[in-house]
């Protein structure tokens, strides 16, 4: 039971070390609160048989790391969009096409469709 | 059973001829594309939903404009640059040209459609990477809609005599196929967003043939039923798009 818990707790803390660092990095709280739990099981089941071993200190330390790096990152990382210039280029070339493409299309709008249409040019 | 169908025909009888009241000219919608998985939200992209006056030498068309990027912390992983436009008749949204230029964390797709009413029939461009084309002309029925039109045009209709329950099919062409989508009015909710506390129109959205549903549209209970707030089903949690901001807007 004490071997299984031990085992958890470092998995979970892994998981939660791998998520931190990747951009899912507020996903990494499931695996981190799992690995407490299961590492804080495991302490007590050890401390019971007199024993701790240092590998669930170890998946302690991994949780807090990966909860420090969770808590910096959604606090100073800002969420933006960035290089958007290739498809921009790409939706001008696009417009072009279209104007082309709508002007050779035999277009009829009848003057009921655009009463009360004002546009703003 | 007849009754209630004949009640029914006649609560969309009102909305079936929609014209657009809600749709500025200059109007730009943001939103934020994140994933929910039990409360705890992970943005992964910006969507933006504009709108502007295309002139040509025969008429002014409206053009709808609607992109997904990726923030930039995910550009490594899965970088997404969408684009889909659509040229409508200004009022009542009538498609006459869409393109969709989707690029997804590697994968390369162009695809024009080239409405023509007369003949109820859209040719279709196909290109992918290495620029292979094809071309294909389907056949649609008298309504059927691009993705975009189809979204936009779910603003015209006068949803406040609906009861809760009345339900739209709709014809979207989505590669290349025709499939009938289904939009259920469920009935008012206040809820909190970016832009304030609005009474949005809540709408459900799903497959006409399975009636499955896909996903939850807020819409708010006002002249602009501008859309604030998305949700959809994912395999693994919820897939959320709330409104960042909302500018030009008609009424």
């Amino acid at each position: 039971m004490k071997k299984l818990f031990t085992i958890l707790a470092l998995i979970a803390s892994i998981f939660a070390i791998i998520f931190s660092v990747l951009p899912i990095s507020n996903l990494a709280i499931f695996p981190a609160v799992a690995a407490l739990i299961f590492g804080i099981t495991a302490f007590y089941l050890s401390k019971k048989t007199g024993q701790v071993k240092k590998i669930i200190q170890f998946s302690f330390l991994l949780t807090i790391a990966a909860l420090a790096i969770t808590t910096y990152k959604s606090v100073f990382t800002t969420t933006e969009v960035l290089n958007t210039d290739a498809i921009e280029a790409t939706e001008s070339k696009l417009e072009e096409a279209s104007i082309e493409e709508l002007e050779a299309l035999d277009i009829e709008i009848d003057d009921s469709d655009l009463e009360g249409i004002s546009f703003e040019e | 059973m007849i009754r209630i169908s004949f009640l029914l025909l006649f609560l969309f009888s009102t909305t079936i001829n929609a014209q657009n009241k809600a749709i500025g000219t200059d109007e730009k919608l943001i939103y934020t594309a994140s994933y929910n998985m039990s409360g705890i939200l992970t943005d992964l992209a910006e969507v933006t939903m504009e709108t502007s006056t295309v002139n040509t030498s025969k008429a002014t068309l409206l053009r709808l404009k609607c992109r997904a990027f990726t923030y930039s912390k995910w550009d490594n992983f899965f970088k997404i640059r969408d684009l889909y436009e659509t040229y409508v008749n200004p009022k009542s949204l009538k498609p006459y040209l869409h393109n969709r230029d989707i690029n997804e964390g590697g994968y390369f797709k162009n695809m024009k459609y080239t409405f023509n009413h007369k003949t109820n029939s859209v040719k279709t461009v196909q290109t992918k990477k290495n620029n292979w084309v094809e071309e294909k002309t389907v056949s649609i029925g008298n309504d059927t809609k691009d993705i975009i039109s189809t979204l936009y045009s779910l603003r015209t209709f006068d949803l406040t005599n609906l009861s809760p329950g009345t339900s739209k099919v709709f014809s979207i062409l989505f590669d290349r196929k025709e499939v009938k989508g289904k939009v259920t009015y469920l009935g008012k909710e206040t809820i909190s967003t970016t832009l304030g506390s609005k009474v949005c129109y809540k709408l459900s959205i799903g497959s006409a043939n399975s009636n499955t549903v896909n996903g939850t549209l807020w819409l708010t209970a006002d002249d602009n039923k501008i859309p604030v707030f998305i949700k959809f089903k994912i395999p693994v949690g919820n897939g959320e798009l709330k409104i960042k901001s909302a500018s030009g807007l008609k009424n």
